[in-house]
């Protein structure tokens, strides 16, 4: 791959943010804008991730700027922590390539009533525990099987399909983003392809960067908004990192073949082929929109009926029905999809297609679409670190509707390729190194854990501190990691 | 070797080179079974399947043969080696011999999640012929 050149284009706006200059490519309808300091500038160095924000640059009825995350690293198509902002109405188009294939691959935060001395001489239990009860890794299928009308109507209804299953409660479902249920899915578009891939893949792990962790609060920055959240010091909580499975990627597939040769009919020129679009408007985009939604409902099930599994574990290494454990979702955010959402650019209102791609909504205080509960503070936004150091709870800040169109940072972003991971983990026992942390690590391979050593990512803390920063969403809680279970 | 595993931020890419345009389709496909397990040497070829593809190009058709593999893991567990390709206008036909996955002797490694199209390209080189494939794990 070639280098990017780009960074010698970079321009400062302010402490956190940078711009590169629509000026610096012919293609450019707008300017790039990376969320960064100066650290975090410098780590990036010569990554094509900044190509990637310029190639973003290029896409019809693009509006404001094509934005970049701290988290921001090389993807294909968009740049890991992308986010674009289409008006269908000028044209705009929406791209699988801002979704990527793991569709509305999320993550999703677990309270409960214990405190870490409740885990003593437990925990190893409850991690081992965890590991046999909840698939993970490759080739693992769950304890759920669809039959293909019943998934029809999982991916059209979402969570309140699960709901009337007695999988999930009400508040597992007013606890998602969008109710767990976007609207307008159009299952009938998934292909027979895909749903063979999703029989039986929801409610399971998977592999790569995919986990459930438990974690004990260790540092309350806002205790009003922790509070509100059902969030205390010493608390522990369940995180858990899922998407679409197989189903999702099989619809980003079938998509980007339907979109072949499709950008050219519409005169579209694009720099990747990853970013293969069709006008929101169109039969194809909208055929895309309607499919990536059915798989984003598969990926709030799939992710809920890990959390019921993980209450099952808790019920029996506590021996209390997880109702008393207090074992309740704080919320469900998605980190890799497209929504149609009403923005103000430039003092109107439009409505735009809002691709995140390693993204994370993060709406403020009094938006419509925060859940009732949180609605006086804002909405959750879950930051998942590395399984050593730590993840963080933020919440949706005013500034980032003018900012990034309601976006915040996904996670810590990657440091190291996995290659490298492996590597450097040669000749080491990462598990070992966890324990010597205190952090019981299980995987289903032990590449797994060598890949995603904590060494990999960059350090969530500098990351986050650029978005509260910047204003796009500010701190509320500090997790640490205590057990993690990986594919 | 005429493939290796090369740099990507967060997922893997495939550096694939052979002397002949069909060679080089079964070195892709040698390449991507190398992230499915960790010693392809221990698929034995128990079975032998055939392949037949349709594409309008060879960028495309690549892509299209890689995600066949990546799909015959996932659904029917199978690791495939002995690969054997003929290219012909608009296509391929292909055989391979595998087997399904045994978790006592086969240690898989990634799940594979799909093949992408940043930066593919099928390129001819002073030797031979060349390609770069970003795989999502």
């Amino acid at each position: 791959m070639q280098r990017s050149e780009l960074h010698r284009r970079l321009e400062r706006i302010d402490d956190v943010s940078w711009r590169i200059p629509r000026a610096a490519r012919d293609d450019m309808r707008v300017d790039g804008v990376v969320y960064a300091d100066d650290a975090l500038i410098a780590a990036l160095g010569d990554d094509p991730a900044l190509d990637q924000v310029a190639n973003v640059a290029t896409l019809p009825g693009i509006q404001g700027a094509s934005l970049a995350m701290p988290d921001i690293h090389w993807g294909y198509g968009f740049c890991i922590g992308g986010v674009a902002a289409t008006d269908p109405a000028e044209g705009g188009v929406v791209s699988p390539g801002g979704v990527g294939y793991d569709i509305n691959c999320g993550v999703r935060l677990l309270r409960t009533d214990l405190d870490e001395h409740d885990l003593d001489g437990r925990l190893e239990r409850l991690i081992e525990a965890l590991l046999a009860h909840v698939p993970t890794g490759v080739g693992r299928s769950g304890p759920y099987h669809f039959e293909r009308r019943e998934l029809l109507a999982l991916m059209r209804e979402g969570v309140p399909f699960l709901r009337r299953r007695g999988l999930a409660d009400d508040d597992d479902v007013a606890h998602c983003e969008s109710g767990g249920c976007i609207e307008d899915a159009r299952p009938e578009l998934v292909s027979g392809l895909a749903l063979e891939r999703g029989a039986d893949q929801c409610g399971t792990v998977g592999s790569g960067n995919h986990f459930v962790e438990v974690l004990v609060v260790d540092r309350v920055a806002d205790a009003a908004v922790a509070a509100a959240f059902g969030l205390a010091q010493g608390q522990v909580c369940v995180l858990i990192h899922s998407g679409s499975r197989g189903l999702g990627y099989q619809v980003c597939d079938d998509a980007l073949r339907a979109l072949r040769g499709v950008p050219a009919r519409y005169g579209i020129d694009l720099p990747d082929r990853q970013l293969a679009c069709a006008p929101v408007d169109s039969e194809e985009g909208q055929h895309y929109l309607g499919a990536m939604r059915a798989a984003a409902n598969y990926a709030f099930c799939n992710r809920q009926l890990i959390a019921q599994q993980v209450r099952e574990v808790f019920e029996r290494v506590f021996a209390r029905p997880w109702q008393r454990l207090g074992l309740e979702l704080v919320y469900d955010v998605a980190h890799n999809i497209a929504k149609l959402e009403p923005h103000q650019v430039d003092g109107v209102e439009k409505l735009l297609c809002v691709h995140r791609k390693g993204a994370t909504r993060a709406f403020p205080a009094g938006h419509a679409e925060v859940p009732a509960a949180y609605r006086a503070v804002g909405q959750p936004v879950m930051v998942p670190g590395d399984m050593g150091r730590a993840s963080w709870v933020l919440v949706g800040a005013p500034a980032a509707m003018a900012r990034s169109f309601g976006t915040t940072c996904h996670g810590a972003g990657r440091a190291l390729s996995r290659k490298a991971a492996l590597k450097a983990a040669k000749g080491r026992d990462v598990r070992s190194e966890l324990a010597a942390r205190g952090v019981i690590a299980r995987a289903s391979s032990r590449r797994g854990l060598d890949e995603e050593q904590p060494d990999a990512y960059k350090d969530v803390d500098l990351v986050v501190d650029v978005v509260h920063r910047a204003g796009l969403s500010t701190r509320v809680a500090r997790l640490r990691p205590l057990g993690v279970i990986k594919g | 070797m005429p493939w290796q595993v090369t740099d990507h931020t967060a997922d893997m890419a495939l550096r694939i080179e052979a002397s002949t345009e069909a060679a080089l389709f079964e070195e892709a496909a040698r390449a991507l079974t190398s992230l499915f397990v960790d010693d392809p040497a221990t698929i034995e070829p128990r079975e032998e399947f055939g392949f037949e593809l349709r594409a309008a190009d060879r960028d495309d058709l690549l892509f299209d043969w890689l995600q066949t593999l990546v799909v015959a893991f996932e659904l029917r567990h199978m690791l495939l080696r002995c690969f054997r390709v003929t290219l012909e206008a608009g296509g391929l036909h292909a055989s391979a011999q595998g087997e399904r996955f045994d978790p006592a002797r086969h240690r898989l490694a990634h799940e594979v999640k799909a093949i992408t199209y940043h930066g593919l390209a099928i390129r001819a080189s002073h030797d031979g012929w060349r390609a770069e494939v970003i795989v999502d794990v």
